[in-house]
């Protein structure tokens, strides 16, 4: 019943011959109706009936063991019924894909912030009262918090390519900086939110989750209970951007609280407690080395890194990941530190390594170009490398050399002038470009299709996090069978529904719309069959079956309904060809001479990023994710109290993510044609973090373009960008 | 947040006799109190709302002078002096964004008298008297430091007089996550003379910038404040920017704010 | 306690916790959950309603505070098979992505272009006689409502564009 397909070979173009044409259509959103009007129902929304409230308590120490948790001094509350702890309580959300447990430290404190108990009651008001309250003894312990300072590190083997040392010394051009990026959070709008209700052994937990089918797995392991008896809804997201990569503490504390109480509990994280509980991105420390020859060809390439984790996470920040396959140079190495420390855990945060490993690569080819006297544009034109230079492996497809030229000219890069030179008023102006990269993945992923007439069903555990997944699999499924969009319901985000990729790492489109693509594929079959034609002669279009002369309705042609499952996994395209999203970032900012205030005025980004299923979804994740860029150029900082850790930016008055003000009006995305055979079945690559990748560099290198002056500590905060200005 | 009980009267009178509980507090529009409760920074045994009381909403002109009720919120402020006092309507337009403005209000705002609170500026600089339900303060004796006025236990600002200056102007460099400003500066040239008030900037609230009221008394122009400096010292260094960085940003926003004013 | 509210054109009593928000009565007791907890500090702009008329933070209003008072939410401005101009406007722009924020824009922006109308001053251009709804007039009148997928263009583009279909 199940098709199973790996993509082993490249795959012929089926989207480009079939006849509904919507693929790539500007389509709103199936979903934007309820969205816009407030009944799109998120985890919390939901009212359940004899609902309890819980609210997580936090530990106040960085290190040690919970002693007395102070269960009595809120018992005579109002209105509280419980102060649940439990030795399978976690203390951090999973992994991105980890599909088992997260460390469940029971009585112990690994850092400050970390969910120790949750008080459960009969109103918000009373659990929340109760939380703050509780009078909690510990025995601490000495921990490190300080990243910068922590004896604890692990020194990883460098990756090499040719030999580093032996191109440094052959260099004319010598460039060695080093960069920091502070810690950095998702903050995505809607907090981790959860509801779990038991019914006859069985748990139901409606959370915000990207990943339904690893998080399935999660809950059980963590329970310790079979997966059949896990069921999670998770049908709209309110951002993930990797903070819902893996189930939560909220979620785990919603179900051990639910099953020991007989009724239902909801837990919403405070958005304190997503600062403090939640991955955030490691701050990082890089130092890059680049050799030139004195006519602009690089001869070595190093990237060096140290991050932070929690002991325990296997995470690591892969800043280099885009440093490994951008450039070409005779030398390559990289090698990564990661300091451990008692404090929140690190984990995945909107393309982790490239959204902060590519501001400091090209910053560092910003330097190179200006000190060579090359057009930076030039110098990336001058230096792409022929293969993937650490394997060897030929890249798909990749048009970056054709991003970088027309966005120049788009941009107007030919009027660019000398740094340091342009000023209206008291604003001294620049501009600046980056080059965008993204490498691209397909993950295993199942969909089932149903065909009841001219209508369809597209049944997949995947989710939308606002990526768009119900636009584009109606598209497809539509595409595949003949029918407009509108006559497709999508279903996402139930782990009764077949499993797929979930929505992280770029690759929930291509995962689930390859999937979605097969199971209808499969339904086109049954058709050809029953019109009695071979399938490639079948064409579908506006509900008629056409082939061989023979044609007719769909919603007659099926008197029963016609179901296809398909799964898709990776093959060995993946060991042949590498695949990766590619693009080009301009930005022009206005940067105040007695203040460091910096404007963005104007952004492009020139990308080609495989075949783009719906234009208007695609750009919206570009936009947002440039914007990203802007936040990591010029305010996003979490700031941490070096003695013991605790997040002191734990709000959103403290930590700034970009508002309206912060955002041009000018921000424009043009998508270059592209078909990428070797990454799957309907030629796609992910968009939703190419976006981000690149486009905080354009931002910095704009500054300094403007200033004469360069920042080497993100965000560039007008304190900062002052101090650079001073003789 | 803690258990407390709540009243809503509608004359000063009443919320005066209500606050007379133990632990009582008046509560404005809530903008900072209502998270300052949520965070449990503050546990009031009652709060008395004072959002309700007409006697204590609205602006009036007397003589030239101009009244501001203490319930009155930013966002009239923002509409009604825009005319009349404008950089005082401007300061008020720039406060928080459009929905704080909505309900925030001044009498809230001065009595909480927050190191980076906007009105404080504006009261100093313009010379403004602080009404209670039992004074007048000058605003010079009323602002003592950071959180700190002269405010007495169940003393509720019921009004704000500000005397409308020959010219005036506020420039505030904003935070721009929470829009309190780093540094703000009211300037306001009265016919005895000038007044520079700074906010955001020192750790002992807002101030007088005494050395630059002198020169621009002298010389009401940007140039007059050449030669001048503000210390460092005594200034706040927080997550937003260095206390040195906040010195700097003083000079630059007053001469700003002279150029301005209008 | 007990507190009347007229929300969506409707009268509700409600009995509450003194230290109920405005925000949570309406979501939890009046089963209206289109307006959005982000931050419940009022930083975000997620549980943006009207309020007699006027945009505030429904985190940052007690419940007890308002007896009396009429509010709109966002299941008043429009149904998804009856909105109103600007939420259609939003879907149209993709003025939205995750929509956790959206409801709380759309309530922003309805106040917002009836400020506008009513010549309500902002410090991008002192006051708006004769003057165009701006990109940079919208951005700083829409700043206190966060966006994380950082759809802020496309919001713009349909708040005009809702403001261009009324005049």
């Amino acid at each position: 019943m199940k098709d199973h397909f790996t993509m082993d070979e490249p795959q012929p173009r089926v989207l480009d011959e079939t006849k509904q044409g919507v693929i790539g259509t500007p389509m709103d959103r199936p979903d934007g109706a309820r969205k816009v009007s407030g009944t799109a129902g998120y985890a919390a929304d939901h009212k359940v009936e004899g609902m309890a409230h819980g609210v997580l308590v936090r530990a106040t120490i960085s290190r040690g063991r919970v002693t007395d948790i102070g269960r009595a001094s809120v018992m005579d509350l109002d209105g509280v019924i419980e102060v649940v702890t439990d030795p399978r309580m976690t203390r951090n959300p999973a992994q991105g894909m980890a599909g088992e447990a997260p460390v469940q430290p029971g009585d112990d404190v690994h850092y400050h912030g970390q969910p120790i108990a949750v008080v459960v009651a009969e109103t918000f008001e009373a659990a929340r009262d109760a939380a703050q309250r509780l009078v909690v003894t510990y025995r601490k312990e000495d921990a490190a918090s300080d990243p910068d300072a922590t004896p604890d590190t692990e020194v990883g083997d460098p990756e090499t390519a040719g030999d580093f040392d032996a191109a440094w010394a052959k260099a004319d051009v010598r460039l060695d900086r080093t960069y920091t990026t502070p810690s950095q959070v998702s903050a995505a709008m809607e907090p981790h939110a959860a509801i779990a209700e038991w019914t006859d052994g069985r748990v139901e937990l409606r959370s915000s989750l990207q990943m339904v089918r690893f998080n399935k797995a999660e809950l059980a392991d963590t329970l310790g209970i079979d997966a059949d008896r896990v069921r999670i809804l998770s049908p709209f997201v309110g951002g993930g951007f990797g903070s819902k990569l893996g189930l939560g503490p909220e979620a785990v504390a919603a179900a051990i609280a639910s099953e020991k109480l007989g009724r239902p509990v909801r837990v919403v994280m405070s958005r304190q407690n997503v600062f403090d509980a939640v991955l955030r991105r490691s701050e990082t420390r890089q130092r890059v080395r680049l050799g030139a020859s004195k006519d602009g060809q690089l001869l070595a390439l190093s990237h060096d890194d140290r991050v932070s984790n929690l002991d325990g996470e296997g995470f690591a920040e892969p800043v280099s990941q885009a440093s490994q396959f951008l450039y070409r140079a005779d030398g390559l190495s990289f090698t990564q530190t990661v300091a451990r420390i008692a404090a929140t855990p690190a984990g995945s945060v909107r393309a982790p390594g490239e959204a902060v490993g590519m501001v400091a690569l090209e910053a560092a080819m910003d330097e190179l170009a200006d000190e060579l006297g090359v057009d930076p544009v030039e110098l990336r034109l001058n230096n792409l490398p022929d293969t993937h230079p650490m394997d060897g492996r030929a890249f798909s497809t990749r048009r970056l050399a054709d991003c970088l030229q027309d966005g120049a000219a788009r941009f107007g890069w030919a009027d660019r002038w000398t740094r340091g030179t342009r000023r209206e008023g008291d604003w001294l102006i620049g501009m600046g470009v980056a080059s965008a990269a993204r490498s691209n993945m397909l993950v295993k992923s199942a969909a089932r299709v149903r065909l009841q007439g001219d209508r369809a069903v597209v049944e997949t555990d995947m989710t939308d996090i606002g990526t768009g997944t119900y636009a584009i699999l109606s598209q497809i499924a539509g595409e595949m069978l003949g029918l407009s969009p509108d006559r497709v319901d999508v279903r996402l985000g139930d782990s009764d529904l077949p499993g797929a990729s979930g929505s992280g790492g770029s690759f929930g489109a291509s995962s689930a719309g390859s999937a979605t693509f097969l199971a209808a594929k499969r339904i086109r079959r049954d058709i050809a069959r029953k019109l009695g034609c071979p399938e490639d002669a079948l064409t579908l279009q506006n509900g008629r079956a056409r082939g061989d002369n023979r044609e007719a309705d769909l919603s007659e042609l099926i008197d029963q309904e016609l179901v296809g499952e398909a799964e898709i996994e990776a093959g060995k395209t993946d060991e042949s060809h590498f695949s990766a999203g590619f693009g080009a970032h301009f930005a022009e900012v206005a940067v105040n001479e007695w203040t460091g205030e910096v404007r963005v005025r104007r952004m492009l980004a020139v990308m080609s990023m495989g075949r783009i299923l719906n234009e208007k979804t695609a750009r919206s994740q570009a936009l947002g994710g440039m914007i990203w860029g802007i936040g990591t150029a010029l305010t996003e900082e979490v700031q941490s109290d070096a003695r013991d850790g605790h997040v002191v930016t734990r709000d959103l008055a403290n930590y700034h993510v970009p508002s309206h003000a912060d955002v041009p009006g000018d921000m424009q995305v043009v998508f270059l044609e592209e078909r990428d055979d070797w990454a799957n079945p309907i030629q796609t690559k992910g968009i939703g973090e190419l976006g981000i990748s690149g486009a905080g560099a354009a931002v910095i290198n704009a500054i300094s373009h403007a200033t004469g002056h360069r920042t080497y500590d993100c965000p560039a905060l007008p304190d900062r960008v002052i101090s650079s200005l001073a003789p | 947040m803690y258990a407390f009980d709540i009243e809503r009267p509608t004359t000063v009178a009443e919320a005066v006799n209500a606050l007379k509980t133990d632990e009582a507090q008046p509560l404005g529009g809530g903008q900072t109190l209502i998270p300052t409760l949520k965070a449990r920074l503050a546990a009031p045994s009652k709060l008395v709302s004072l959002s309700a009381i007409a006697e204590m909403i609205g602006i009036s002109r007397e003589g030239s002078t101009i009244r501001i009720g203490g319930a009155t919120t930013h966002g009239q402020v923002a509409t009604e002096l825009a005319e009349s006092y404008p950089a005082l309507g401007y300061l008020a337009s720039k406060i928080g964004d459009p929905a704080v403005r909505n309900r925030g209000t001044i009498g809230g705002s001065v009595a909480n008298n927050d190191p980076a609170a906007c009105y404080p500026a504006a009261c100093l600089a313009s010379g403004a008297t602080i009404t209670t339900n039992t004074r007048d303060i000058a605003a010079d004796d009323f602002f003592l430091g950071m959180f700190e006025t002269a405010l007495e236990e169940d003393e509720i600002v019921t009004a704000v007089t500000f005397p409308v200056p020959q010219k005036a102007d506020y420039q505030k460099f904003e935070q721009p996550a929470s829009r309190f400003p780093l540094v703000g500066v009211f300037v306001a040239k009265h016919d005895d003379g000038v007044r520079v008030a700074v906010t955001g900037a020192s750790e002992s609230g807002v101030f007088r910038w005494t050395e630059a009221e002198e020169a621009l008394s002298a010389d009401f122009s940007a140039g007059a404040l050449d030669g001048l400096s503000v210390d460092a010292d005594g200034m706040i260094t927080d997550l937003h920017g260095d206390g040195a960085y906040r010195a700097h940003l003083i000079k630059v926003l007053t001469g700003r704010a002279v150029t301005a004013s209008r | 306690m007990k507190t009347t509210l007229t929300v969506n054109g409707r009268s509700h009593q409600v009995e509450h916790d003194a230290r109920r928000t405005l925000l949570d009565t309406i979501r939890d007791d009046l089963g209206l959950p289109g307006t959005k907890k982000g931050c419940d500090h009022g930083q975000c702009g997620a549980c943006t309603i009207l309020l007699n008329g006027e945009r505030v933070n429904s985190c940052l209003c007690l419940t007890a505070m308002h007896d009396g008072d009429d509010i709109t939410t966002i299941e008043g401005i429009g149904s998804p098979d009856r909105l109103s101009a600007l939420q259609k406007a939003f879907v149209e722009k993709d003025g939205y992505q995750c929509g956790y924020c959206t409801p709380g824009q759309i309530m922003s922006a309805t106040a917002m272009l009836r400020e506008v109308s009513e010549g309500a001053p902002s410090y991008v251009s002192g006051d708006l006689d004769g003057a165009a709804l701006t990109d940079a007039e919208m951005a700083e009148r829409m700043s206190g409502n966060l966006c994380r997928c950082s759809a802020y263009p496309l919001i713009r583009e349909a708040i005009l564009m809702a403001s261009e279909a009324e005049t």
